[in-house]
């Protein structure tokens, strides 16, 4: 073993050809120039003699220097095509140990790519580590979702640690593009928006002062994707863009792949608008460049007390605490790091499983070779040489396995981002390049050496030559090798374990997920996505609006297919922008009309005011989605735009607002939203929807009547068969009705599918590696137990002939593999007990200690052990002692 | 007496003779190529710098094995030994090669016989 380090190290050595050699050449000839002295020549004479004897000293330097590389080469390229002769005489084992290694290192590689692409990658700007996000805390201590324009004008002023700050309100908006509308998503940024990211349009040019105020000339910059697709490649001058009222002269195109914020298309600027002075209308995220040589803990600091200084000087007229800075790559992958480095996790595991297989596999080769590699070690092979053979065969397995892992890894990365989990982001940035070759050659040559390792790790000189005196019985060494093999064995088994209880917790994740009630009952529904391009600013505007949109809903309730219709600003299962805002209660109708009539109240107001996502819904909604009626009522026709405004909220909203008191008949002014102070009654109480995804907590909801409250954003929820016929028939109605509206049709299966993506597709990596580990145990186990019963069948015959039957024997030999299995689980559950912690961020109500799942996996594996091993036992149970006993 | 000055020998020829050099016990290359000398009744001069690559072959075989040691002159050089395998694998050549040159000398007696 020591010898084998030793030889390894030797192979790097080249320096001794050039100083050693030098010196040991210098001796030589002062030695023959010294004997040639005495022979009688003169000094001059016996040097050059001695030179001439010895020829050339360069040229044998040369030979030598040849010698060292031809001798390396000549070496490794016979033990190589050594060892794949010998692989091919074996063909069973090679392609056994070729997949196995495939799996593991295409598994590996493949998420790899993943954790590269996601995680690891920088982004594309220059210099991305200086960016960051800028986030205002809440007085509980989390990240406010967004900021408000003050606080970000104090941001900006107030702080040095920052080359540019900028802020972003993004979003999609309906677009008119050479006369086609879409919804195009975008964003209205400000002035040093470009200056953080680091980018300049590569085709025209950016805003300039006259475009960058209110009343300015309004532009607009587009996005390399929007230029080719939208604008087909031409040339942009003349060309704009239309939304709402406000048509844009598009002046520049930026770099191929920049979409950010979320995959914008086009950037309008900010100033174009009066600014916001409300400072607690949180609207704006906020991007920014760190400053030269400022380190990000520095500025950290600096926003932090100037936001805290901020919070003593306004009090409650900030809802901002405190604030922070987040690195921008940081911040986009924060949701799936944890998801992403479990599957890494898992994957490296398989990895090991899998190398722990093919380790076993080895071995049991190395172990049948015992005779063969002592009688080499007798006629004189060194150790190294041997261990040099065994290292070609590892190495050429592994090579041929990660050859193969890397194909199934190219199909794996394949069919993993044709998968589309929504909750993967920059996933056009995960493929397999050099990075990816690089890491699955690395992970095979290790695998080698410590697979040759394993393997030699008892092929001492003492133990083979006790071989060559033994006969068929085990010796000492093969002990120590079958020691090793079930050492091997039952880590294989920790290790399935842990992945199966990974699984197992998962599964019982999205078993919770799919049985939640997410508290509305819809399961087949067209969802129509609608924005208006323009906001009704007047009261004839309003009833126009108002009047158009019931003239929508009444046009498709007309129609045969269609059973139901309804109305919502906000559909439950996403896409939509989740308003919420600040109310307060009122003793009157109209006891507020302003802000400031708030203000008026001191510290009363804080009695008054609450909290709660608006929602604006027709009178049908609830019957629709089957959200159930509590108490009260719901609207109804007499809810008119001109009748006293009403609204129904959320059992939730009910229960934390007004504990125990009755909420119906309270007035509400909820002018924050949409400006409109007129107080809205409280008429009845329905029950709670868990908005967005299934998951998530169901919150307080305030109902808005959609005849009385104006939703430019809005789903129109239609119930019908066939869906593509209502499909079409609503887009022509739209035509004909607001041809300027976009629509996007999308259903409802497909909004639970998108919700569910992220957890379906984790749960999918997860099975697939958990169960490919538990065949590869169940195939070690099965290897090891066969490899032992052949030891022992004479013995086997023995105990057969002496009258034991094969219960009992069966009994012996599952006994073992029960022993091997018990291990295994018990160590995998230690660690497992250890490590799920970590992913609890990813669990459903269920805990990261779940005794249903431990307690489960443990009795699948031990079942599978115990199959595994019931097969070669049965199998030597036929052999008639006789034959097993003769020798 | 006219010799060849570089007689051809082939490599695994030399290599014998250094292994049988070194059966006596240690010694540097210089020392092996004067051995050589004296043993061979001066009929074999070998380009005396043929030896270092054979030196270095034999050791990355395993066959000999160098360590650096200092002369009786108080100089430093580099002293090869035979190693175990370096014996065996001696014994071996040397059967075989009696054989050959048995053989060898039976034909030739043959022919002209």
């Amino acid at each position: 073993m020591i010898e084998f380090l030793r030889r390894l190290g030797t192979l790097f050595r080249r320096s001794r050809v050039e100083n050693g050699l030098d010196e040991e050449i210098r001796f030589h000839i002062e030695q023959q120039t010294a004997k040639n002295i005495r022979a009688g020549m003169s000094p001059d004479q016996a040097r050059r003699a001695a030179l001439l004897r010895f020829g050339g000293v360069e040229r044998i330097k040369e030979a030598t220097r040849d010698e060292f590389r031809a001798g390396w080469l000549e070496d490794a390229g016979r033990d190589l095509r050594y060892g794949v002769r010998a692989l091919l005489r074996a063909p069973g084992f090679a392609s056994v140990s070729i997949l196995t290694l495939g799996l593991g290192v295409g598994a590996a590689t493949a998420v790899f790519s993943v954790v590269n692409g996601v995680l690891l990658k920088p982004l594309a700007y220059p210099e991305p580590d200086r960016i960051v996000r800028l986030f205002q805390i809440d007085g509980n201590g989390r990240r406010m979702q967004a900021a408000s324009e003050p606080n970000f004008e104090d941001w900006k002023n107030g702080t040095r640690s920052f080359r540019a700050m900028a802020e972003m309100s993004p979003g999609p908006a309906p677009v008119v593009v050479r006369g086609q509308s879409a919804m195009i998503p975008g964003a209205g940024v400000s002035r040093e928006f470009f200056d953080v990211m680091g980018l300049r349009p590569v085709i025209g040019r950016g805003f300039d002062e006259s475009e960058q105020r209110v009343g300015g000339t309004p532009a607009a910059v587009v996005s390399y994707r929007f230029w080719q697709n939208r604008l087909a490649g031409t040339s942009i001058e003349g060309q704009t863009l239309r939304t709402g009222t406000t048509t844009y002269q598009i002046v520049g195109v930026m770099p191929q792949g920049f979409d950010y914020p979320a995959a914008s298309e086009y950037w309008v600027p900010r100033e174009l608008r009066p600014p916001q002075r409300a400072r607690t209308a949180h609207n704006w995220q906020v991007v920014a460049r760190l400053a030269d040589g400022v380190p990000l803990p520095v500025a950290r600091a600096d926003i932090s007390a100037l936001s805290r200084s901020l919070k003593a000087r306004y009090g409650d007229d900030t809802w901002m605490f405190d604030a922070t800075a987040i690195p921008l790559r940081e911040q986009l992958t924060a949701t799936s790091r944890t998801s992403v480095l479990m599957l890494f996790g898992a994957a490296l595991m398989l990895l090991v499983i899998a190398c722990l297989n093919v380790s076993n596999l080895l071995l049991a080769r190395v172990a049948n070779r015992r005779r063969e590699m002592a009688v080499r070690l007798a006629i004189g092979a060194g150790t190294w040489r041997i261990a040099r053979q065994l290292l070609a065969e590892a190495l050429v397995l592994c090579v041929a396995g990660g050859v193969a892992g890397l194909l199934i890894a190219f199909a794996g990365v394949r069919a993993l981002v044709a998968l589309q989990p929504g909750n993967l982001p920059r996933i056009d940035n995960v493929a397999i390049d050099w990075t990816a070759m690089i890491f699955a050659l690395a992970v095979s040559v290790m695998a080698a050496v410590i697979l040759t390792m394993a393997a030699t790790l008892r092929t001492g000189d003492r133990d083979l030559k006790c071989e060559l005196a033994e006969s068929q019985r085990m010796s000492a060494g093969g002990r120590a090798s079958q020691r090793v093999r079930e050492v091997l064995s039952v880590s294989q088994v920790a290790l399935t374990l842990v992945l199966l209880i990974g699984a197992g917790l998962l599964v019982r994740s999205f078993v919770h997920v799919l049985t939640v009630d997410p508290g509305y009952r819809i399961d087949r529904a067209l969802i129509l996505d609608l924005t208006s391009p323009t906001y009704p600013d007047d009261d004839d505007a309003c009833r126009r609006y108002l009047a158009f949109q019931h003239d929508l809903l009444s046009r498709l309730q007309a129609l045969p297919a269609v059973s139901n219709v309804a109305l919502v600003n906000d559909f439950p299962l996403g896409g939509g922008w989740y308003a919420n805002g600040q109310f307060f209660e009122m003793s009157r109708p109209d006891e507020f009309k302003s802000y400031d009539d708030v203000r008026a109240l001191g510290e009363e107001a804080k009695a008054r005011a609450g909290f709660a996502g608006f929602r604006i819904a027709s009178e049908h909604y609830f019957r629709v989605m089957g959200i159930p009626l509590i108490r009260g009522r719901v609207f109804n026709e007499s809810d008119g735009f001109d009748a006293p405004h009403v609204a129904v909220i959320s059992e939730s909203l009910a229960k934390t607002k007004w504990p125990g008191q009755d909420p119906l008949g309270r007035f509400i002014q909820f002018g924050n939203m949409d400006g409109d102070v007129r107080g809205l009654r409280i008429v009845g109480i329905v029950g709670d929807v868990r908005e967005i995804t299934p998951e998530s907590s169901p919150g307080a909801l305030f109902y808005a009547h959609s005849r009385q409250r104006i939703a430019s954003r809005f789903s129109v929820i239609v119930r019908g068969q066939p869906e593509e016929s209502i499909a079409s028939a609503a887009r022509q109605i739209l035509r004909q009705l607001n041809p300027d509206m976009p629509v996007q049709t999308r259903r409802v299966e497909e909004a639970f599918d998108r919700a569910l993506a992220g957890r379906r597709f984790n749960l999918l990596l997860i099975g697939v590696f958990s169960v490919s580990a538990l065949l590869l145990a169940m195939l070690g186990i099965y290897g090891l137990i066969s490899y032992l019963v052949a030891q022992r069948t004479k013995e086997i015959g023995i105990r057969m002939a002496l009258g034991a039957s094969s219960r009992d024997l069966l009994r012996l030999i599952l006994g073992k593999g029960a022993t091997l299995a018990l291990l295994g689980i018990g160590a995998g559950t230690i660690v497992a007990l250890g490590l799920t912690r970590l992913v609890q961020g990813l669990l459903y109500e269920v805990t990261a200690r779940d005794p249903i799942a431990f307690g489960g996996v443990a009795a699948v594996t031990l079942a599978a052990v115990i199959v595994a091993s019931y097969l070669p036992a049965r199998r030597a149970l036929k052999v008639p002692p006789v034959d097993s006993l003769r020798v | 007496m006219t010799h060849k000055e570089r007689p051809d020998l082939l490599q695994g020829t030399l290599d014998m003779l250094v292994l049988k050099a070194l059966q006596l016990g240690a010694m540097h290359g210089w020392g092996i190529t004067e051995r050589l000398e004296q043993w061979s009744d001066n009929i074999l001069q070998l380009g005396q710098g043929t030896l270092y690559p054979a030196l270095y072959r034999l050791e990355r075989q395993g066959l000999i094995r160098s360590s650096w040691k200092v002369t009786e002159n108080n100089r430093r050089a580099r002293y090869y030994t035979l190693t175990a395998s370096g014996r065996r694998y001696f014994e071996e050549e040397l059967t075989h090669w009696k054989r050959l040159s048995r053989a060898v000398e039976l034909i030739l007696q043959a022919s002209s016989a």
